[in-house]
């Protein structure tokens, strides 16, 4: 439950967004996207997109200024990866041509991938700040947990330190498990990064291209 | 050197090229229609605009209708420059988007990029002031997408265009029989009558009418009494008046008149209600309860009698003895109940009279001619047998018999002394007054003390007053003072006026006289006054005869 908090956040906000724009449809009919609340929607959703791939991906080379944790952040952009494309979806006002619809196709896109990528980014072992761990390094991290669960000093009567057990016990099996797989989780991630990185390079592109294309037609403001 | 974005790799630089050029080459070659958000309007209008059919003519030409940002026109203003209707419309009050629309606003009605076929006016125009078409929208409101009413639920084919189709095909489905017959009865042009508000529609209420309806009206078909109405005006005109309707409804034919509502409601005809006391004879009495037809005869409800006898002459007792109607004396309330004043008659009752039955005097019903003298009624009851004449009156008070007034001093016998205290009867035996003899003796019997001396003429000596004292006014041939007597008659008459004695006075001792006058040798001593005349002494001096 907790590795998975920033989904539950993110449910709830779409949840939250659902339900103000089903209000909002009730009323007025679904938004247009030309509209001030669509176009809202989509300006809004379009800089979360923005800060989903921009923050993380600073904050991943930013080894020498950390701000922040590298997991904190990765959620803070699993959460605006989910929470974004959904805001340009209703943004769409459910109509899918032209130049908008292709920017609406590469953003479900690259959430599809941005889900897929999440899932083999896991596979890959990392430290609290994510810099990835080299075999060398989980083999001597679960050298260290067999000497630690093979020590004496336990004392089964004390609680804590038997939980403190029982996450080492899960720990070395994870790592043993990663050890085992991952080659083949980086060849993996490697593979994701070059379908992803084009995807959504062609999605922002698009993206600039239809907003600059709706500045220059200035529905919106006259 | 590490890449501040992880995004800027080759591949991905790449990708955003070559996203860029295929955008350019589409928009190059597809006449920006990769910007459209949907196709134009392909239907034409009536005439060419601004040199083309329809939008679709200009789906290459974006800027023809979108002005750049940093421009200075807005969309609306290239709407304008080739719809000029519509900008001539904004310019004059009564163009249908005067004072609503503006250049600014095209697109708060009027949509585009919707398909070829699809509509450029939203279905939804609730601002407009549709009050300005004569036709107020109060009772058709449009409420939005899946509300009440759209504009084209009334203008399928396009919003400056209206066929009562529209109304037809609505309220024939809403109240079918009530449309059809609407219909029938005043033809398919609605808004001749209708304007949506103030005219016979949502806020229309009857009631509010010079002409409320009330009871059968309610339920009437509006052509029963706005028959062949076609317009306003002519509805007005519906007839208000009862008889104007119901002229073939009078079952009195016209006798009552035409203001039926007088007695009638517009509840029913029957059980009329009118109030009788506004005509020319209230009910009063027993007519109040009376059956109408029982006056109205074979519903007569005019031209009848308001006289009594117009009603009641087979009901008549008197056998029209009376020239004044019932009234004068019968109140409406029963025959019985009588008010007449019999004081206000030649004949005011009075005394015993006024307790007397009617019939003890008007005998068998007769009241015109009775007659007024007593006797007439009394005659039986004369106990002086016509005696005195026939006018009671003139003795007899009208209380009772015994309240007699007999002025007996007019009489040829005035009372006097104590006949004024006798009772009638001591004199009038056996009620007989006329013929009563005025002579004592025939009431007084002569007593015996002057049996055959005095005659009957009692008065001679008596007065009325009393028997004694008497005076004795007549001869006496001895002194009637003798001896002092004072007129005191017994004491020489004690037993009658006939004879005398002597002996009365003490002075005259019968054994003393005997024996002075045997002594003189007279033996006969019972004529004294043979000797002693005039009272004198022996020898007739009668003075100092001892």
């Amino acid at each position: 439950m907790q590795g998975s908090r920033e989904l539950w956040l993110a449910g709830l906000a779409v949840a939250l967004i659902t339900a103000l724009y089903a209000g909002a449809t009730a009323l007025a009919g679904i938004p247009a996207a030309s509209g001030f609340l669509g176009h809202s929607l989509g300006v809004v959703g379009f800089l979360l997109m923005l800060a989903t791939e921009t923050l993380y991906s600073l904050r991943k080379r930013a080894i020498r200024r950390p701000w922040g944790r590298m997991r904190d952040w990765l959620r803070f952009h699993i959460f605006t990866g989910i929470v974004g494309p959904y805001l340009v979806l209703l943004h769409s006002a459910w109509e899918f041509r032209g130049l908008a619809g292709v920017v609406t196709l590469l953003t479900m896109l690259i959430v599809v991938s941005g889900f897929t990528g999440r899932y083999i980014y896991t596979a890959v072992p990392r430290t609290a700040d994510g810099i990835v761990l080299e075999a060398e390094a989980l083999r001597a991290e679960v050298a260290a947990l067999n000497a630690e669960l093979e020590s004496g000093d336990l004392n089964d009567a004390d609680r804590q330190r038997l939980a403190h057990r029982s996450a080492a016990e899960r720990r070395r099996r994870r790592l043993e498990r990663q050890i085992g797989s991952l080659a083949s989780a980086r060849r993996m991630l490697s593979l994701w990064h070059s379908v992803h990185i084009p995807l959504g390079m062609a999605l922002f592109v698009a993206a600039i291209i239809h907003a600059a294309g709706a500045l220059y037609y200035a529905t919106l403001l006259r | 050197m590490t890449r501040p974005l992880g995004c800027l790799t080759g591949a991905g630089l790449l990708a955003g090229l070559l996203t860029a050029l295929t955008i350019g080459a589409s928009a190059a070659f597809g006449g920006n229609a990769l910007f459209s958000p949907g196709e134009l309007n392909a239907v034409a209008g009536e005439a060419p605009v601004g040199g083309i059919d329809s939008h679709a003519d200009r789906s290459q030409e974006c800027g023809q209708c979108h002005a750049p940002i940093w421009g200075d026109q807005r969309m609306g203003d290239r709407c304008l420059a080739c719809h000029q209707r519509v900008a001539d419309e904004l310019a004059v009050v009564s163009g249908f988007h005067y004072g609503y629309a503006s250049a600014g606003n095209c697109r708060d009605c009027h949509t585009e990029h919707q398909g070829p076929q699809a509509a450029l006016t939203l279905q939804e125009i609730v601002n407009y002031p549709h009050d300005r078409t004569r036709f107020m929208l109060l009772a058709h409101p449009p409420t939005g997408a899946g509300g009440a009413f759209r504009c084209m639920d009334c203008h399928p084919a396009r919003l400056g265009e209206f066929s009562t189709d529209s109304c037809e095909g609505c309220h024939k489905q809403l109240d079918p029989a009530y449309t059809v017959q609407h219909l029938i009865d005043f033809g398919p042009g609605c808004l001749e009558c209708h304007d949506g508000v103030d005219r016979y529609g949502v806020h229309f209420d009857h009631q509010n009418l010079v002409f409320p309806l009330e009871g059968v009206h309610l339920e009437l078909r509006c052509s029963a009494c706005h028959a062949g109405a076609r317009d306003v005006p002519a509805l007005q005109a519906a007839p208000a008046r009862c008889f104007e309707c119901h002229a073939s409804d009078d079952i009195h034919s016209g006798r009552l008149g035409q203001v039926c509502e007088s007695c009638h409601t517009p509840q029913t005809w029957e059980g009329a209600t009118l109030d009788h006391r506004l005509t020319a004879f209230p009910l009063l009495g027993s007519h109040a309860t009376a059956d109408c037809l029982g006056c109205h005869v074979e519903r007569q409800w005019s031209g009848i009698p308001r006289d009594c006898t117009g009603c009641h002459s087979q009901q008549d007792p008197h056998a029209g003895q009376f020239v004044r109607d019932c009234d004068a004396c019968h109140s409406p309330t029963q025959w019985s109940d009588l008010h007449f004043d019999h004081q206000q008659s030649t004949y005011p009752l009075v005394g015993a009279h006024r307790k007397a039955s009617c019939s003890g005097c008007h005998e068998n019903g007769r009241y015109v001619g009775t007659p007024t003298a007593c006797i007439a009624c009394h005659a039986a009851e004369d106990e002086h047998d016509g005696r005195f004449g026939q006018d009671c009156s003139a003795c007899h008070e009208p209380t009772t018999w015994d309240d007699v007034t007999f002025d007996h001093n007019l009489s040829r016998f005035p009372l006097t002394g104590a006949h004024r205290s006798t009772a009638c009867l001591g004199c009038h035996k056996g009620g007989s007054f006329a013929g009563t003899p005025t002579a004592c003796s025939a009431c007084h019997a002569e007593p015996g003390i002057h049996r055959g001396v005095f005659g009957l003429q009692c008065g001679s000596c008596h007065s009325t007053s009393a028997w004694l004292p008497a005076s004795w006014n007549g001869s006496h041939s001895f002194p009637m003072n003798h001896g002092g007597a004072g007129g005191q008659c017994s004491t020489c008459h004690p037993s009658s006026y006939g004879q005398y004695t002597c002996y009365g006075c003490h002075k005259h001792d019968p054994g003393d006289t005997e024996k002075k006058h045997r002594e003189e040798g007279i033996g006969n001593l019972s004529a004294c006054a043979d000797c002693h005349a005039g009272g004198r002494g022996e020898g007739g001096d009668g003075g100092d005869d001892d």
